[in-house]
């Protein structure tokens, strides 16, 4: 089945999604664009190359309350943060986040502990995945070729759009996406040229070069395994590394967290809150003793993790190729370049 | 101007000669990165090292960030520009580095660019000068007879506003705030280890974006930075938000450049005017 509607239409379809739910959308803010909650139908903005932040925040928020407290009270008392029980839709997603969701589910929903804040968005969630814009140049900072993903692919979305001219093509590719689709009656049906111009896109996405290498999944963990040990490389790696955490904010597949306490005047809320392993405090144990002090153990923590540490545990790269560790990086610290340099010291 | 071209040719040449005859062990300069609008802050130890070393537009890096990642004593050559060059020299007031452990090569460079908008980084961001103030060799000629701006022209919108309208200004701004840290990190000066924010005893904030945190995570960070911050801008290039913080420190220093006639890093003879104590000082700030 497949849908259509107008480009400068977008934002009647966008009131239909936000009457039936949440809507999660583009939006153009000042250094870029950002999935936001849509507050404004036509506030949803599909100009874009790919956000700024990842859309992981859709189902692991920067922020998450769990509860709130007061010093004292007992157990009882505890008021647990409600969750929104609406169901939701991520608008606009390029193929290579759709594909980060499914490696972030080893974690949340999969390797022994499941988490329920997770597991409920993303069921609640109808994912509208988005063709690049063949049209426009690629980005250099994106690999996501390396990872085996393509600019058009619909694998992993509900419903895959592509952009055909002045309209947007709509295609059901799960049963969640067949549901949903001919309740959205403010989209028009698609002749068969709109079929034959979808498959071809798709079929074209495999041909939108970004940057490539040839990555065996066993002999990278194994060379990054090989050289741990190799200072020499890590330091030259790591020697314009600020440390910083943009790379691990803005990227899709970065999971790890924080549990913080808040407490002030006797009242308190236990959150969950972005942590990154390249922060310095990220290993401070509680004896004060840190096993990564310097700035090259904790680069070479993030690479490990992603392109060795994670394959050998889960079977699967932790990285998209989205671009944007590199994209956004301060000093231009290209991860890409690092596993090229480590295949090859 | 010498182009672009010819400073590199010089960088790498003063560079191949400092590790050859031993001045120095390090070369804190720029090199290759992914592409060429891309360069990197890179660190040359030996002379095949050199070749990797570059010089374009997009090289606004301030090298004197990575200064303090050498143990003391260390011997380092390094390649500053204005701006930069302010940076290591309050460093050295701040006794981070000596004078004697480092080689100065200086930039004299106008035009520089923003690699994420294009546009041409100049006094609105910045310091707004071309030439280093301190060197010891320099790899291109001055820059002289080209007009630059107060860097505080910037500021006479933000003092057109009141208190309050500042108060919601600075909250707009900083709700933004993800708390990267790359601002302090990028920024020279901010060399505390650890760092205030990271401190769990006592906590001073809360680790979630969101004020208070990223109020108290800001405001603390603007005045440890009072009569410190040389405006080189590095802090807010390197906000994946867009954070104006240049708007904050440039007010800071031209309060305290009014109040104590002193701007910083501009003499390894001064001392950083807050832990400096002149009969003269402007009573101001206990009016």
């Amino acid at each position: 089945m497949l849908k259509k509607i107008a480009i400068e239409k977008i934002s009647e379809l966008a009131a239909v999604l936000m009457e039936k739910g949440t809507l999660l959308a583009p939006v153009k803010e000042v250094s870029g664009h950002n999935f936001a909650e849509i507050k404004d139908p036509k506030q949803v903005d599909l100009d874009f190359y790919n956000t700024i932040m990842s859309p992981k925040g859709a189902f692991f928020p920067h922020k998450e309350d769990f509860v709130k407290y007061k010093i004292g009270e007992p157990l009882s008392e505890v008021e647990p943060a409600v969750l929104n029980l609406k169901p939701a839709f991520l608008f606009g997603v390029r193929p290579c986040d759709v594909k980060s969701f499914e490696i972030m589910d080893i974690h949340f929903d999969a390797a022994g502990i499941i988490d329920p804040y997770w597991r409920f968005r993303r069921e609640a969630t109808t994912i509208f995945g988005y063709a690049y814009d063949l049209s426009q140049p690629v980005d250099s900072a994106d690999f996501y070729n390396t990872l085996g993903i393509y600019a058009a692919d619909p694998e992993g979305s509900d419903i895959f759009m592509v952009k055909k001219d002045k309209e947007l093509l709509f295609k059901a590719i799960t049963k969640k996406g067949e549901n949903l689709l001919p309740e959205l009656t403010v989209l028009k049906d698609g002749i068969t040229a709109d079929e034959k111009y979808f498959t071809e896109y798709v079929n074209k996405g495999k041909e939108y070069k970004t940057r490539f290498m040839t990555l065996d999944q066993e002999v990278v963990a194994k060379k990054l395994e090989d050289i741990f040990d190799n200072t020499d490389f890590w330091t030259k790696m790591s020697a314009a590394c600020l440390s910083c955490g943009i790379c691990t904010f803005v990227c899709p597949t970065c999971y790890c967290f924080d549990i913080c306490d808040d407490t002030l005047f006797g009242k308190g809320t236990r959150r969950r809150v972005w942590d990154a392993c390249m922060f310095t405090d990220f290993t401070l144990e509680a004896s004060g003793h840190n096993p990564r002090t310097q700035v090259y153990q904790r680069l070479r923590q993030k690479i490990c993790h992603k392109y060795s540490y994670h394959i050998r545990k889960y079977g699967v790269i932790s990285c998209v190729g989205c671009g944007r560790c590199t994209r956004h990086c301060p000093v231009n610290i290209d991860i890409y370049s690092i596993v090229e340099a480590a295949l090859k010291a | 101007m010498t182009d672009f071209k010819k400073i590199e040719e010089n960088l790498k040449t003063e560079s191949r000669r400092l590790l050859k005859e031993g001045l120095v062990t390090v070369v804190l300069a720029y090199g290759k990165g992914f592409d060429e609008n891309h360069p990197m802050p890179y660190a040359a130890k030996t002379i095949a090292d050199v070749d990797s070393i570059v010089f374009n537009e997009y090289c606004n890096y301030n090298m004197a960030r990575y200064l303090v990642r050498y143990p003391q004593g260390t011997k380092i050559a390094i390649a500053v520009k204005a701006a930069d060059s302010r940076a290591v020299i309050q460093l050295i007031q701040e006794e981070k580095v000596k004078r004697e452990n480092l080689v100065i090569l200086g930039i004299p460079v106008q035009g520089m660019k923003n690699p994420k908008t294009g546009e041409v980084i100049d006094s609105k961001t910045t310091c707004g000068m071309y030439n280093p103030v301190l060197y010891d060799i320099l790899l291109g000629e001055e820059v002289h007879g080209v007009k630059s701006a107060s860097p505080y022209d910037v500021l006479a919108e933000y003092e057109k506003m009141d208190k309050d309208a500042r108060w919601e200004f600075w909250k707009g701004q900083l709700d933004k705030c993800i708390r990267c840290y790359a601002c302090r990190k990028a920024c020279p000066m901010c060399y505390c280890d650890p760092c205030f924010i990271d401190q769990s005893k006592p906590k001073w904030a809360d680790k979630a974006p969101q004020s208070p945190g990223n109020m108290m995570y800001h405001l603390t960070r603007f005045h440890h930075l009072a009569g410190r911050c040389i405006d080189c801008g590095e802090c807010s290039r390197a906000c994946p938000v867009d954070i104006p913080l240049y708007l904050f420190h440039k007010k800071v220093a031209k309060e305290c450049e009014d109040m104590f006639n002193q701007q910083a890093g501009m003499s390894i003879e001064d001392k950083p005017v807050l832990v400096d104590f002149r009969v003269e000082d402007s009573d101001k700030i206990l009016e």
